[in-house]
């Protein structure tokens, strides 16, 4: 049989308690960031694309003259791809307004041209306008970015209100997390008066206990944050299959530097609640025990 | 680990100047107790139960502040002490508490062996003394074995070797026969003055066992209502 016994129970029903309530405020609160995170990253990725994007509407012409003009844009030096739009393609786009029973017979529908240019190579606008009338054709460029601008501002709001809630979230779980640990704590003042009156140092207790704390928070984080991940993987990875608007709109796991750190931050804030609660829980009930 | 002794001149272990403790609402337990026990001395405290045996104690072990007065414990006021200092002196004292305070989670041996542990000692350089000590109690058997495993005498002896584990210069013992029989009590009260003479270990023991107290001869003191006094020996508490 060992002699040196840890000096603190090994374990204990009223810490298992306390472990499933740390595990499960990390799990809320990693759960609450990656999903910020990935909206986050999401929404860039939307407004990216949705800046790179113009449109170029063409009226009164036909096929032939709209597929040399689509083989200029594609050649001009900001555009990425260039492509006019199938019937198909058209009628989805239009399907929120006229139902998916597609579009009326006889409906005359223009024909459009999808540009999707390098914006970092030059605003394409004033170059499409030029091959138009160059061309003598009656036709409107539609420049996605003023949209895109309402959109960033719209999403900047959605990702303020996002971090706030994240914040907010953490902020209570390190309260809950260190009022849970002082309870737990409070039981255990038999074991603190023992050491006391052996001669234990008040730094040698808080220390024990801090150690105690840190490592039953630490270790429940780490669990939460695992299952966070697992929740938020199923959740996108479930989703992935969707295709269009949908798919572009849900929150995104990159799996980067970022969402590591946000998954060890839930442990490490977690450990550092409990153990700065226990300390102090510690020394103040020393402090008065004399 | 070295210990920090104090310089004093005083002779004695513990003097106590008009000391009174009240609670908050303002009731007296103890008023105006003096008390002064030599260095190397014996001795008994008595009293009904509630009369302030333990309060007492708790004050002489440093785990209560006086309301008013000083105790001195070798020579030294305990009235502005640091913590630091008041660690020092506390492990120069050992304590058998009425309800053992022993940590279930530990066997018997860890618990005898906690006050060197809390101050830093090596297993390997208390383990023989330990063992001993187990031994010289009638615990050789029962090393191993948790509280709940021991008989409220067994956990009794467990608390008296880890008040003796440290030599400690006062020893101050809570109704230490309190959970044996007559004959365990007189072996323990026997350990207790072996201790005494051997080490020149101050004791003081509180007990409500007055036929011991006559039995072993000792100076004595009585409490009753707060206030202490010497109790002459037959005299009924």
């Amino acid at each position: 049989m060992t002699r040196e016994s840890p000096l603190l129970p090994v374990s204990d029903a009223r810490e298992a308690a306390l472990f499933f309530v740390i595990g499960a405020l990390c799990f809320l609160a990693a759960l609450a960031a990656l999903t910020v995170r990935g909206t986050y990253v999401a929404a860039a990725a939307w407004g990216d694309q949705i800046e790179g994007e113009v449109t170029v509407i063409l009226e009164d012409t036909d096929m032939r003259t709209a597929a040399e003009v689509a083989s200029d844009i594609q050649n001009l030096s900001s555009v990425v791809d260039a492509r006019i739009l199938s019937r198909d393609e058209i009628e989805a786009l239009l399907a929120p307004s006229f139902g998916p029973g597609g579009l009326p017979e006889g409906l005359p529908v223009p024909i459009l041209i999808a540009v999707q240019a390098d914006m970092s190579a030059g605003d394409p606008v004033p170059d499409i306008e030029r091959l138009l009338r160059a061309a003598d054709l009656a036709g409107d460029v539609g420049a996605h970015a003023g949209f895109a601008g309402h959109v960033r501002r719209a999403l900047s709001v959605l990702r303020m209100v996002g971090l706030g809630a994240v914040g907010l979230l953490a902020a209570t779980a390190i309260s809950v997390i260190a009022f849970a640990t002082h309870a737990a704590l409070l039981a255990r003042r038999d074991i603190v008066n023992v050491l006391h009156l052996s001669g234990a140092e008040d730094r040698f207790i808080a220390g024990l206990f801090a150690r105690r704390f840190w490592g039953l928070a630490s270790q429940a984080g780490i669990g939460g944050a695992l299952a966070a991940l697992m929740v938020t993987a199923l959740i996108v990875f479930s989703a992935s299959g969707r295709a269009g608007v949908e798919a572009e709109l849900l929150p995104r796991l990159s799996l980067d530097i970022w969402d590591f750190l946000i998954l060890s931050s839930a442990p490490v804030t977690a450990g550092l609640a409990a153990r700065g609660a226990a300390r102090l829980t510690v020394l103040r009930a020393l402090k008065e025990m004399r | 680990m070295s210990r920090v002794r104090f310089d004093f001149d005083d002779d004695s272990a513990v003097r106590m100047d008009e000391v009174g403790l009240n609670y908050h609402d303002g009731e007296d337990i103890l008023r105006d107790v003096g008390l002064t026990l030599p260095k190397g001395s014996f001795s008994f405290l008595t009293g009904p139960s509630g009369a302030g045996k333990s309060t007492l104690l708790k004050l002489m072990y440093l785990a209560l502040s006086p309301s008013r007065g000083d105790i001195c414990l070798f020579g030294r006021s305990t009235r502005l002490l640091k913590r630091r200092d008041l660690v020092t002196l506390r492990r120069r004292i050992g304590v058998v508490f009425q309800e053992f305070r022993l940590l279930d989670h530990l066997s018997a041996f860890e618990n005898v062996a906690l006050p060197l542990r809390v101050a830093g000692h090596r297993l390997a350089t208390y383990q023989n003394e330990v063992e001993d000590l187990l031994r010289w109690v009638g615990l050789s058997d029962r090393i191993d074995a948790r509280p709940s495993e021991l008989s409220g005498g067994e956990q009794q002896r467990v608390a008296i070797a880890r008040a003796l584990i440290n030599k400690p210069d006062l020893l101050i013992a809570d109704e230490p026969t309190g959970n044996v029989d007559p004959e365990m009590s007189r072996k323990i009260l026997r350990l207790f003055m072996e201790l005494n003479k051997r080490f020149g270990t101050t004791v003081f023991i509180a007990t409500h066992d007055l036929a011991l107290v006559d039995e072993f001869d000792r100076p004595a003191y009585e409490i009753h209502l707060g206030r202490l006094r010497g109790r002459r020996r037959g005299a009924a508490a």
